[in-house]
Parts: C-alpha cells; structure tokens; sequence
C-alpha cells in the first residue's frame, strides 16, 4: 500500500473527546448518507486491530476496515471512541456511539443485547507462554495461574477452562490486554490467554514469549494456525438492536470489500498473507 | 405557605428571617429526600434482579471479595498510620535533613496519583528483574498494600505534623521549663494533645482508603469492582450488582467512622497521659464496646 494513501486515512480519525458527543447526537436514527458522522466504539489498543502509533495515530485493521465501509463504500465520516471492553455493550446500547468495531467476536450471550454484521474475521483463543515453562499440554494448565482481558471472549474461554478443572485455575483479569502481558512478563501469570492475532503481535516483540503447541479445536482447518488453539472465533461489527437498514448497508459494504480486493490488502498489510 | 413567609418576613425583625431560613432549609432538605427516595425506590423496584441478586453464586463472589479488602484495609489501615507518625515526627524535627526528606516523601506521595503508584509498583517495579525472574508471583496484594501504605502515610503524616502545630508553643516550653527533654515533653505532653487533635482528619484519610481499594481492579486484585464489572459484563446488568458494592463499602466505611467517633469520644475524656494507655488496649476489646465496629 502507498502511504499517501495511509495519511489520507488517518486524516479522517481525529481525536475523541468532545466532539464524542456531538457526533453520537446527530448520528441517532437515520440510516446512511453522505456527510454523516458514524461513532465507533473500540477498546484501544488492542494491536493489531486497533492501536496508536509512535505519533498517537490510530492505525490497525479495524481501523482499515472501517475507512473501507463507512468512508470508501458508504460515503460517511467515521470516528473512534476510546471505550473499556468491559462495558462496550453497554454503552452502545446507551447511545455512546453507533457502533463496536473493537475485535469483537460474536457469540449467543452479545447477541441477546446486540446485533452483529457478517462476520468479518476469524480467531482462535491461544495461549501464550514464557520460554522454559512447565507447562506443555491444555491439561498442564490445571492448577497455574492465567491472565486475561476483563469481558473479553479470552477470560470467558479461561472461564470454561477453570469449570474443567473443578475450580482449579486462578483467573486474573486485567483492564487491558497489555496489562495481562505484562503480568506473563513479570512472573505473576503462568500463561496468557487471548486472540491468536493479538498474542502473535506480543509473541513477535518478546522472544521470550512462545505459544503453548498442540493440536486445538481448529486442528482440522486449513487455515489454523499452528499452535493450541481454545476456541474458533469470528468478529463481527455489532450495532443496536433498532439498527437493521444501516446493519444491511454495512454488510453489503464488507461483501463489496471481500469482492474487490480490499479486504485481502488491508489483511496481506496486517496479518502478512 | 409563600403568603406566610413573606409576611413573617416583611414584619418581622432578625429572629422572623432566622425562621424564614430555617425553613427554606427544611423545604430544600425535604425536597432532596424526597427526589432521592423516589428515585431509589424506582431503581429498587425496577431495574434490579432480586433473583439475581440473592443468587448463592454472586454473593459468595461479592463475600469473598469484601473480606479480601477488609484485611487489605485493616493490614494498610495500621501500616500507613505507624507510617505517617514516624513522617509527621520527621516534618517537625529539628534535623534538616530529616525535615527536608520527611517533606519530599510527603511531596511526592501526596502529589502523585495513587493509581501512578500502584502502576509503578505492580507493573514497573517487577521489570527491574529479568523477564521471568521476578521473585513474588503474587504480587497484587503485596503491591497494593505497599501502594496504600506509602500513599496515606503521606497524608497521615500531615495530619499529624498539623495536629503537633495546633498545640500551643506554652505547652513544650513549660513542659521544658520543668526539666523535661525535648523528646520527653513530646512524648508525654505534645504528642497526646496532637494526636487529639489530628484524630479526625486521620479518620477522614482512612475512610479515603477505604474507597481507594477500588482502585485495586486495575492491578488485577479481586476486589468488589473488580467482581461487579466481571458480573456486569457477563449478565449486562449493572444495577443489581451495584446494589452489592454500594452496601459492602458502606459497611466498611460506616464502622469506620464508629470506629473513629469512639476514639474521637475516648481522647476528650480524663486526662491526657492516659489516653494512650486506653488506645492502646483498643486492639483487645478490653471494657466497652464503642471501638468494635
């Protein structure tokens, strides 16, 4: 990709922060248009899908995704909000912003509150470790400590793991993600476990920290990647529940994304083919 | 009632509009329980889940978490209250050197967030060890309790420091003049004075700690917002799960104040050389009950 295409981008995403509100207000009610001003709820950062440069820009595929359907296929500006994970449902259903576009898989329990587009990513829950470590198999894991995102699909796949266990594995939940990599760093979590794409980031910049291997549930995919994987999952962009036209028109604008090739450009540029 | 007023007001002298205020005061306070009442009375009746609420699993979660911070609170309660008579001691002595350094740890305890402590001494402190190396895996209530002490020991100490300088200059030089040391007349005619004096805003400062510990959900401890935010993303219910919070740290707040009430009653009575004495008995539950919040 050529960058004065990247900047031209980036111009779009200013700061949040006051205007937050303003646009939230014009953008109830209403399907698309021109000039509008769609609020996007996301938990930043949360590379590669949604985080800040050296220079404070937001840059990620969410981001991509987003200049792609709202500004390229549906002619609308488009702002980030930041918001915690563990209250983004929440807050979209109170009218902070329009949508989540914040890597969010979807599920049963999200979509009793929300409604999801089509789903436009696949991940698998994975768990990452320290070099050396004692632990070598899913079953190891019984009796350590993991470290997770609060509310996020992560903490619930450790969720079903400690019910494995009988209880016998300590779940410490963190407000953002880099906190819980953090603790793996600093020896207060055994393992972290978390979206493949986003522990494979951390895993590139720390050769200390290495995928637990295995055969997971997403052995018998082409496309899986090779190491143990908890769960298959897939992101959607989810919208209020009274939002049906403007959810058609986002999926009609992600199947034109898929179809002329820019959906495989912004995934070759973040997840290298 | 707007007619009597005004009549009382226009015809009366001082005492009238005295009345007048008193009773705009009642008004304004009537009106405040009256909203506020209504108000919690509809949250009450319609958005909290009473099944849920009383549901085994959620308050056993909710239990774990208030006795977690009642001994996080007491530990750093008795640390940073140890801690701040040593600082407030130092403020007032007369090395500069202890001076001045008794000054910067107050500086910068008191000027710095406590959130940016707690982040310094969970997240950064570890990082000075290779990755990995780290000695204590479960560092979060350590940290916190580290967090806690340092941080209200800075205000503690100042409480002290401002309870020292409200004594007067009379007492130390009579008690000098009598022969005593410095060190003695501190001890057995300032400090008891100074620590009447310095009660309520020590009281004030570990209540502040009481709510601090919320702060804690940050680092990973499982405190009470920590489990209202994990139950609250997984039902997508806040209210019924503030119920919880809003009860349990009223619990820990209010004996707090008991507590401080008691030993504010305690300090004015008989005679101050044998106050400490009585204060230090606290701890054993010796004759009545007024401290055993």
């Amino acid at each position: 990709m050529d960058e004065n295409r990247a900047v031209n981008r980036r111009q779009y995403l200013t700061a949040v922060g006051a205007s937050g509100l303003a646009a939230t207000a014009g953008c109830i009610g209403g399907g698309g248009g021109g000039g509008e001003t769609i609020t996007i709820g996301s938990d930043i950062p949360y590379a590669p899908f949604e985080y800040r440069n050296e220079a404070g820009d937001l840059i990620g595929f969410d981001v991509e995704i987003a200049e792609a359907v709202f500004a390229e296929q549906l002619d609308m500006d488009y702002e980030f909000q930041e918001t915690s994970f563990d209250g983004i449902i929440a807050s979209l259903n109170n009218a902070n912003f329009r949508v989540i576009m914040s890597a969010m898989t979807i599920n049963e329990s999200r979509a009793e509150r929300v409604d999801f587009s089509d789903p436009y990513f696949t991940a698998y829950q994975t768990v990452l470790l320290l070099e050396g470590s004692d632990i070598g198999s899913r079953e190891d894991l019984q009796g350590t400590s993991v470290g997770v995102q609060r509310g996020t699909t992560g903490e619930a796949a450790a969720e079903d793991l400690q019910e494995d266990f009988g209880g016998d594995l300590q779940i410490e939940s963190y407000d953002q993600i880099n906190g819980a990599f953090d603790a793996l760093l600093n020896n207060q979590v055994d393992a972290v476990i978390n979206d493949n794409t986003v522990s494979a980031s951390f895993a590139a910049e720390n050769e200390e920290v290495v995928f637990l291997e295995g055969d997971g549930v997403a052995a018998d995919r082409d496309d899986a990647p090779p190491y143990l994987t908890l769960t298959i999952e897939e992101y959607g962009i989810a919208f209020r529940q009274d939002d049906d036209d403007f959810r058609e028109e986002v999926n009609g604008a992600l199947a034109t994304i898929r179809e002329n090739g820019t959906y495989e450009e912004i995934y070759n540029e973040y997840f290298d083919g | 009632m707007a007619t009597q007023t005004e009549s009382e007001s226009s015809g009366g002298g001082v005492l009238m509009r005295d009345r007048l205020v008193k009773r705009v005061g009642e008004v304004a306070a009537g009106g405040f329980v009256l909203a506020i009442g209504g108000l919690l009375a509809w949250i009450l009746s319609t958005q909290v889940d009473y099944s849920l609420l009383a549901s085994p699993l959620i308050a056993r979660r909710f239990a774990e978490a208030f006795f977690l911070v009642v001994q996080i609170v007491v530990i750093s309660s008795l640390l940073s209250v140890s801690l701040g008579v040593l600082v407030g001691l130092g403020r007032i002595s007369t090395s500069n050197v202890t001076g001045r350094i008794a000054k910067g740890y107050v500086e910068f305890f008191r000027g710095t967030p406590l959130l940016f402590q707690l982040f310094v001494i969970y997240f950064g402190v570890p990082r000075l060890w290779a990755t990995g190396e780290f000695p204590f895996t479960d560092w979060a209530i350590p940290a916190a309790i580290i967090g806690l002490t340092l941080n209200h020991g800075a205000y503690v100490g100042e409480a002290i420091r401002g309870g020292i300088d409200a004594v007067p200059n009379g007492q130390m030089e009579a008690a000098r003049s009598l022969g005593m040391s410095r060190v003695m007349a501190l001890r057995q005619v300032v400090l008891p004075q100074a620590w009447r004096n310095a009660l309520a805003a020590i009281g004030n400062d570990q209540i502040i700690l009481v709510k601090d510990t919320s702060l804690l959900t940050v680092i990973a401890v499982p405190e009470i917002m920590s489990v209202f935010r994990n139950i609250n993303s997984n039902q997508l219910d806040p209210w019924t799960p503030l119920v919880w919070v809003c009860v349990l740290y009223l619990a820990i707040t209010m004996s707090m104040s008991q507590l401080v009430n008691g030993l504010e009653r305690r300090s004015d009575w008989g005679s101050d050389s044998r106050m400490f004495g009585r204060l230090s008995g606290l701890g054993s539950g010796d004759d009545d009950g007024g401290e055993e919040a």
